[in-house]
């Protein structure tokens, strides 16, 4: 026989969960009407009443994407669309995207944690103002900056390339890695660098045996950071590049809407395959995130 | 090998931190710097080490200057107040680290590291990680990875002051123990003068980036240079009285006492006696060698009892009875001075005026 305070446990506990399941449900909505739009085929898409599960499985929109085949919308020469679509260029684009992820995030890991490095460790004017100052770009928004560097990508002859991209999300990601590496490099008490120091090791066996595994956490959340911010960036995506081959996958699947026909599928799936890789690095470096930005957030 | 410092200064912008320093640091002897924080003790290690610059003066191991030598090429070992263990790596890694980075073969690293690790009985702990171990643990970790590698020269700063007073006790004599076995020349920085006392050959007692006194334990606590070293070494700390020398008496209040006879006769020369607690006895009557005062307090310590004295002049003088002896709060206490226990010091300079014998 439960007791009146185990009752009001139980119900409590139940009401507490119905709200968590609500909520995660809210937020999670989207992305499963998505993967199951994606999964239908298009006679079920516009079917009413709408189907959340669907009623046929198909991967008929992941198969478009992945293969680039030439998608017809209904039987008959006569409706193929002329030129292009979007759904051929889906494996480019997506490469594009790690390309220019992958670089952009490279480049700001290991500029910012070397300058982290000095930064902490050896005595130079401006030193301690820098990391601060280096946060100033955050205030105000980032389409100012775009047109300047718009203009100098310009000058440097790498529009409508990767590099522009690269360097582009490296002039954006860099002062925040920079100042979360900073804030991670300061918990690092420098004993650990004077006894490896004394133990034998040079500067550099330091930095590499000592410094860059003891910093591994505050590396990974600066990545992270870095990857979300390339990977989703849309609007210098749209201003530096003006070729189909070198778009990256955010402008790219706008290209979905343009015309008089928009094909949710395929739009759904590639919404879907857009998302995965980054679900997936979320998944297996999330402890290391919360470590990385909790340090900083202390000694910050 | 012997450590010599010869007139060693360290300056940070315009804050001079050490002040012409001369030491010597005996081969295979256990030698302290002791002084209050912020008397520049762990400067004075880390340049030795080679960790912090050098502003004037040299260093010497043996015959050979080291002014210019990167740590690494200096031969040491130092064990820090923080353990400085490198928390990604085994306890096993962390011991053969050393050796590693100095290409010595995997086989001779490992038989090292066990045999220290057998000495400091952490040979079951080799496979975790220093968050994984305890303070103590970590203690003897950090003292593995200095011994592993058999320096000529053994550095530690503040070692035992992360630990709970227990363990602190039964750090000292292992440390000490470690020390004998090792044959490596020593030198420790404390503030602690318990520490210092129980476990130095000798003691360099530092204030203000000078040495206050160098000498054994035993000189320094029964001939204290200076006001600050008889103030600092000691415990319960020695009482002081201020006042006047005259006709080989202390002139102290309304009360005088008997005085040794000093190396140079002085005469209304105002000095300042010093007396440790344990230095002091009670008298059953007042007489020539007693001053008196009130019981103002007492503190039962275990074996003793420290009985706090007010004397007529407010001043109040701490001396250190039997747990048995009967004293009650208020009541007169008549407190005996034997002038061969004595010490005085020039009020001025603070520096000692030496007895004759």
């Amino acid at each position: 026989m439960l007791t009146r305070k185990q009752l009001w446990r139980a119900a409590r506990d139940a009401l507490l969960y119905v709200s968590l399941c609500t909520v995660t449900f809210i937020v999670c909505f989207p992305l499963i009407w998505a993967l199951s739009t994606s999964l239908k085929p298009k006679s079920e898409i516009f079917a009413t009443p709408p189907t959340l599960v669907p009623r046929t499985l198909t991967f008929e929109n992941y198969e478009a994407l992945l293969t680039g085949r030439q998608q017809y919308y209904h039987s008959g020469p006569q409706t193929a669309p002329s030129g292009p679509t979007p759904a051929q260029f889906f494996t480019r684009w997506f490469v594009n995207s790690v390309i220019v992820t992958a670089g952009s995030t490279l480049i700001s890991i290991v500029i910012s944690t070397l300058a982290a490095y000095s930064l902490t460790r050896f005595r130079y004017w401006g030193r301690s103002v820098v990391p601060y100052f280096s946060l100033l770009g955050y205030m105000v928004p980032s389409i100012i900056f775009v047109f300047p560097l718009f203009l100098m990508m310009v000058r440097l002859e790498l529009t409508d390339s990767l590099w522009s991209l690269i360097f582009g999300y490296v002039s954006i990601t860099l002062p925040f890695c920079m100042w979360l590496m900073w804030a991670f490099m300061r918990s690092i008490p420098i004993e650990i660098e004077e006894a490896a120091l004394i133990d034998g090791a040079s500067r550099y066996q330091v930095f590499r045996q000592v410094v860059l595994p003891t910093a591994l956490p505050g590396i990974i959340a600066a990545s992270i950071f870095a990857m979300i911010v390339s990977w989703n960036d849309y609007l210098f995506g749209r201003v530096f590049i003006n070729s189909l081959d070198n778009l990256t996958l955010t402008v790219g699947v706008m290209l979905f809407f343009e015309g008089t026909h928009v094909d949710w599928g395929l739009l759904m799936a590639a919404s879907v395959l857009m998302t995965v890789p980054m679900a997936i690095l979320f998944m297996a470096l999330q402890r290391h995130l919360v470590a990385g930005f909790g340090a900083g957030a202390v000694k910050g | 090998m012997e450590v010599r410092l010869e007139r060693i200064n360290k300056r940070f912008g315009a804050v001079q931190i050490l002040k012409d320093i001369d030491l010597v640091f005996p081969s295979r002897k256990f030698v302290t710097l002791l002084g209050p924080s912020g008397c520049g003790k762990t400067t004075l290690l880390r340049m030795i080490a080679g960790l912090e610059d050098i502003t004037a003066g040299k260093i010497w191991f043996g015959e050979r200057v080291v002014n210019e030598l990167a740590p690494r090429d200096r031969n040491i070992a130092m064990v820090f107040q923080s353990y400085a263990l490198y928390p990604q790596m085994t306890v096993r890694r962390n011991l053969g680290y050393g050796l590693r980075v100095r290409g010595t073969p995997v086989s001779e690293i490992d038989t090292a590291v066990e045999r220290v690790a057998r000495i400091l009985e952490i040979d079951h702990l080799l496979e975790r990680k220093p968050a994984q171990l305890s303070g103590g643990q970590r203690q003897r970790v950090a003292l593995g990875r200095a011994m592993v590698r058999k320096p000529d020269i053994f550095l530690m700063d503040e070692p035992l002051s992360n630990l709970d007073a227990k363990l602190r006790v039964t750090m000292r004599g292992e440390l000490r123990r470690f020390h004998l076995d090792l044959n490596a020349t020593t030198i420790y920085v404390t503030h602690d003068q318990l520490e210092a006392m129980t476990m130095s050959d000798l003691i360099a007692v530092m204030h203000h980036g000078v040495v206050q006194q160098y000498g054994t334990p035993a000189e320094i606590y029964s001939k204290p240079a200076n006001l600050f070293v008889a103030g600092f070494i000691g415990s319960p700390p020695m009482n002081f009285l201020e006042g006047e020398i005259s006709n080989r008496r202390f002139l102290v209040g309304d009360g005088s006492l008997p005085l040794p006879a000093l190396q140079v006769e002085a005469n209304a020369q105002k000095a300042v006696l010093g007396v440790r607690p344990q230095d002091l006895s009670r008298a059953p009557a007042a007489g020539q060698d007693t001053i008196t005062g009130t019981i103002s307090l007492v503190e039962l310590l275990g074996s003793e009892k420290l009985v706090e004295v007010q004397l007529q002049n407010r001043k109040r003088m701490s001396i250190q009875l039997r747990a048995d002896a009967f004293v009650e709060m208020g009541a007169l206490f008549h407190l005996r001075f034997d002038p061969q226990r004595l010490h005085l010091f020039d009020k001025e300079s603070g520096n000692i005026i030496p007895a004759s014998n």
